[in-house]
């Protein structure tokens, strides 16, 4: 994580001046600026999150798998308009289940500026295997530790320093039911988006051979697709034999995916050079 | 009346069929031509499988192997003849180097549709092998490669045999045959032969399956007796010659002492070992994604009405798994 | 293979390279790679994560040893069920009624008015007495009932108690070859059977997830809550002094709901022997904490998410059918209406069944909404020329039984028929859009009507073989 301080208010900040920089936007995703994407487990509140953020009331039961397509919402922040993408909740990305293919392809294919991994702080092991698998794909992530106010009722004392040290991205502690963090999580967001806080997420070893056939692998997929963020984690992919990844990389599909990236930066800054916003 | 119903009859009977796409005449022919090609693709398997024991095939073994008369199998040995798949040296028959190609390509479709039947479809697995056999015919190398990667490039088969990769090349390693194993030395199985299907039926109605640890307690003219230190399970010698094994690996010597999950007492804390051979897929994937991978601790801490499915506790998280699901993990109770 | 700047390797020489280096890794290669993704994360979440005491899910054990403990597990369940529903038939009653009366006052209002305007007869009576008056009877018998249901199903609901009745039913399920996440999908079908539909999508497997699609109808939609509700109180709760009378209704209600259970767990089991064959799939379910419910947040989603979104659609369908009907009640052919003649055509079928002709009638223009069954039988019963609002019991029971011939066996199998038909054409289109097939579209909407028309024949047959009707 990077040392930039952050100095803005973390408790109940309804009543404070930098909590109206939100804007709850809702449905109306005609022109916005970033895209931010919302993965996470089942049941770790991430829907709820997305409510508080957008000012959608989707509906969030609590059982597994009920989010299935994903939704989309929006919010403005800071003047900049953010496009909120709700993936569907799921443990791994690696098996290929319909909800996983649905938030595997958006953070591959849809190429968001900002990936939020909410993650449920009494149960945070199981949830680190989502965020390292996400980490693999992009490096420009958010941890949120959710359900703060349930740790500490069951007596847990999450320590958000050592885990954003640990993963190399931020970690926010938040309660996305009482507002609790909320500020900080989007100020953090926006500091990613625009390259203030520079991430270093933390990847796996794996065995000397894997290590050995990943760093032969990975340079190919860079020379045929020259600039693309996650040849590491393609890599890992073709030598798992996935058959969408290996489309992709057939139909030349990834390399127009690194043309189109860059296409957005500039659009991007164009229109921050116009309109002054900085 | 009867004249103008006629006139309109033959018409329609003539486009039925000789219609050029959908006509009768098109469709018998396409199915003969299917036909031929099955035949031929089933004669190359025999071959391969002949050569693979040492044996060599001749009309003989074809036609016995196809169920055919003897003419009609000389007319598929011309055809492959024509085609310079196999040639003669004598009465016995050999693949040429493009007849190897083909076979194992077969070969390869059947063991990978036999795997996606047991691991995605999860069809019992005594009727794998007639639906794979119907289906091995329709693949092209192509498709076949793209099922390879789907299935996670499988090495075998469930009945533990080998699958050819993409080049053809088979994986080593194929076991030997429980007649020729010690008595009293523990064993896993590798390999199920599935034909004769009578014996292989025996094989699995004695409850013997892929992957299991067991060792041979008695041999006599009549029969095997196997354990796998709770039941045992008994053979005729002819059956027992189909189930292969091989030595335990290192990995498998520590499950010796661990018990199914499905074991464990309520609240009985254990260590997961592994998960058993015959989870695979699917499956296999799910499980590892909820966090059941080795050395991570596990109880069950939830009981239901009719004891199944239980409730356990596993990285922080309550999980639902049938008795089938809980027999897959090996654990160490601790 | 160090990469060549002027030449980059093509695709197919990745993967040959690929498949190489995969020679190299042995087959436990996604294995290992979970296992060091876990036991990071484990390493990390030890360093960051302390725990004050060892209490971590006692709550939670508390509650789940109860809910799905072996004696008290299923009983619980039902009793809740029953609760619920009883909640839904008392308290829907009175705000039903005034409801009515009110978008009614309006409707006469509205009538005069044009009347009084000069507009022709049959203007008015196509706005006001058919579109607006099948927009009005649907609000009103539709509006009380979910706006109570939906609010306590979504309280358990965000409870997390909607897993653990997948947990307490899984044997019956996996007898059935099917998952026991369709349970969940059954309950979301209470609420409105495309959404339970729409909720299969939890099932990974696709042949238990087309089970699950192909049976949510067997559970009786609130659509349908108002036939079951109105022929317990009439028929089953006369049967019982006042006091046990809504005890009663819903008590028959749940009945109806437990056949319907019954009928999804033996057609399920029928499907897996048959055109879906195979074993049942992995099985994992996860059991989320209880969370504490958040009130406010509940009213709004199951108020304006659920109650006013299926009202809508509801309200969609209801205006056309409400036009259907007035035209078919107002054009006669002889002295008779369109849809009296229809009724007479359909009565040999219908007594068939158990049923009559008014009551096939009322289920063919139903088809777009099941709500407007019983106000559209009513019409016809009483040769009004627009759908009628619903009388007094006892006039209710006079009508029926003796001026149209209705008995017990009637009242049953239309019970036993408003939970076994076709799904409504919003679930069809959804089944559709959901299995991309027509077949299975076809087979969802023919299923249950071949299966209620058999069964109603049954019950029929043995009920006039025995001299009971």
């Amino acid at each position: 994580m990077s040392s930039k301080k952050l100095s803005l208010p973390t408790e109940h900040c309804e009543t404070c001046p930098a909590f109206t920089q939100l804007e709850q936007m809702g449905l109306s995703l005609d022109n916005f600026d970033r895209v931010v994407a919302l993965a996470g487990n089942p049941n770790t509140g991430k829907s709820t999150l997305f409510n508080t953020l957008t000012g959608l009331k989707q509906h969030t039961g609590n059982w597994p798998g009920k989010t299935v397509t994903r939704a989309e919402g929006g919010f403005e922040f800071n003047k900049v308009r953010y496009k909120l993408v709700d993936l569907p909740g799921t443990y791994s990305l690696l098996s290929a289940s319909q909800d996983e293919e649905v938030a595997r392809d958006f953070i591959l294919f849809g190429q968001p500026d900002c990936t939020v991994v909410v993650t449920d702080a009494t149960a945070l092991e199981r949830n680190l295997n989502l965020v390292m698998q996400v980490m693999e794909i992009t490096q420009n992530v958010v941890v949120a530790v959710n359900l703060m106010d349930e740790a500490r009722r069951r007596g847990l004392d999450v320590d958000t320093r050592s885990l954003a040290r640990d993963l190399g991205v931020p970690a926010i502690p938040i309660a996305a039911r009482s507002g609790e963090g909320i500020h900080t999580l989007l100020s953090t967001i926006e500091q990613v988006v625009n390259g203030e806080i520079e991430t270093q997420p933390m990847r796996i070893q794996g065995t000397p051979e894997f290590q050995r056939a990943v760093a032969e692998l990975a340079p190919m997929i860079e020379a045929a697709a020259p600039g693309v963020p996650n040849a590491r984690w393609l890599a890992i992919r073709l030598l798992d034999g996935d058959a969408k990844v290996q489309q992709a990389l057939l139909s030349g599909e990834l390399a127009n995916l690194v043309t189109r990236q860059s296409r957005a930066d500039v659009q991007f800054s164009k229109k921050m050079a116009i309109e002054g916003r900085q | 009346m009867n004249l103008i119903l006629w006139l309109s009859l033959v018409p329609a009977l003539l486009v039925i069929v000789f219609a050029p796409r959908y006509g009768l005449r098109t469709l018998l022919g396409n199915w003969r031509e299917m036909r031929t090609r099955e035949l031929m693709e089933d004669a190359l398997k025999h071959l391969i499988d002949r050569e693979q024991q040492g044996r060599h095939a001749s009309p003989e073994s074809l036609a016995g192997t196809l169920g055919l008369p003897a003419a009609k199998v000389m007319n598929i040995i011309a055809r492959m003849n024509s085609q310079n798949l196999i040639e003669h040296r004598g009465v016995e028959l050999y693949l040429t180097p493009e007849g190897e190609r083909w076979a194992l390509h077969v070969v390869r479709a059947h063991r990978l549709w036999e795997r996606y039947l047991a691991d995605e479809a999860r069809l019992p697995l005594e009727k794998i092998h007639a639906e794979a056999h119907r289906r091995e015919h329709s693949l092209t190398p192509a498709q076949a490669d793209e099922l390879d990667a789907a299935l996670g490039y499988p090495t075998r088969d469930p009945h533990g045999d080998p699958i050819p990769n993409r080049d053809g090349v088979l994986p080593s390693g194929g076991g030997t045959p429980l007649t020729a194993w010690q008595t009293n030395r523990p064993a896993r199985i590798v390999h199920l032969e599935d034909e004769p299907e009578l014996a292989y039926a025996q094989i699995l109605a004695a409850g013997l399956r892929l992957g299991q640890t067991i060792r041979i307690i008695e041999t006599a003219p009549e029969r095997y007796v196997l354990s796998d230190g709770e039941a045992e399970y008994l053979l005729a010698p002819a059956v027992a010659a189909n189930v292969h094994v091989a030595p335990l690996p290192e990995s498998m010597l520590a499950l010796t002492d661990a018990v199914p999950l499905d074991e464990l007492r309520h609240n009985q804390r254990g260590e997961i070992v592994a998960l058993d051979e015959a989870c695979q897929g699917f499956t296999r994937r799910r499980f590892l994604d909820l966090g059941l991978t080795p050395g991570t601790t596990i109880y069950p801490e939830l009981k239901n009405s009719f004891g199944d499915p239980r409730g356990y506790r596993v990285r922080g998280t309550l999980i639902a798994l049938r008795r089938e699901q809980a027999n897959q993990v090996w654990v160490k109770p601790t | 293979m160090p990469p060549n700047p002027t030449n980059p390797p093509d695709a197919t020489e990745i993967l040959a390279k690929a498949d190489q280096l995969r020679g190299t890794l042995g087959t436990g290669f996604r294995d290992e790679i979970v296992k060091s993704l876990y036991n990071e994360a484990e390493t990390i979440a030890r360093r960051a994560v302390h725990a004050e005491g060892d209490h971590k899910y006692d709550f939670d054990q508390r509650i789940d040893r109860i809910v799905t403990s072996p004696i008290f597990g299923l009983p619980i369940m039902l009793l809740m069920l029953a609760v619920i529903i009883w909640i839904t038939v008392i308290g829907a009653n009175a705000p039903s009624n005034l409801i009515a009366s009110g978008l009614f006052w309006v409707e006469a209002q509205a009538a005069n008015l044009f009347e009084s305007w000069g507009i022709p007869w049959w203007i008015t009576g196509f706005l006001w007495h058919g579109v607006y008056r099948g927009l009005a009877w649907v609000i009103a018998v539709m509006l009380p009932p979910m706006a109570i249901f939906f609010p306590m199903f979504t309280f358990l609901e965000d409870l997390g108690y909607l897993p653990r009745v997948a947990f307490n039913l899984d044997f019956l399920f996996k007898k059935s070859g099917a998952h026991g996440k369709q349970a969940l999908t059954m309950a979301m079908g209470f609420g409105c059977n495309a959404a339970g539909v729409v909720a299969t999508r939890v099932i990974d497997s696709p042949r238990e997830r087309l089970i699950a699609i192909l049976t949510n109808n067997f559970v009786p939609c609130n659509g349908r809550f108002p036939t079951l509700i109105m022929l317990g109180t009439v028929f089953v709760a006369a049967a019982f002094p006042p006091a046990f009378a809504s005890i009663a209704a819903a008590g028959s209600v749940v009945g109806v709901v437990v056949i319907g259970v019954i009928f999804t767990l033996v057609v399920s089991w029928a499907l897996s022997k048959t055109i879906l064959k195979g074993e049942a799939s992995a099985f994992t379910l996860e059991l989320p904490p209880y969370r504490r419910p958040n009130f406010i947040r509940i009213l709004y989603t199951s108020l304006i998410d659920r109650t006013l979104f299926v009202l809508f659609r509801a309200v969609q369908t209801a205006a056309p059918a409400g036009a259907v009907i007035w035209i078919l009640a107002n054009i006669n052919l002889g002295n008779v209406s369109l849809a009296q003649h229809i009724a007479d055509f359909l009565n040999p079928f219908g007594l068939l069944l158990g049923l009559d002709g008014v009551i096939l009638l009322a289920y063919i223009i139903a088809i777009p909404a099941n709500e407007i069954v019983v106000p559209t039988m009513l019409m016809v019963y009483l040769g009004t020329g627009m759908m009628t609002d619903l009388p007094g019991l006892n006039d209710l029971k006079t009508l029926l039984v003796d001026m149209h011939g209705w008995t017990m066996l009637t009242a049953i199998n239309l019970m036993l028929f408003a939970l076994l038909h076709n799904p409504c054409a919003t679930t069809i289109i959804t089944i559709y859009k959901e299995t991309n097939s027509k077949k299975w579209a076809a087979l969802g909407a023919l299923l249950p009507l071949g299966i209620g028309f058999v069964v109603t024949f049954t019950t029929a047959s043995i009920a006039r073989l025995f001299g009971w009707v």
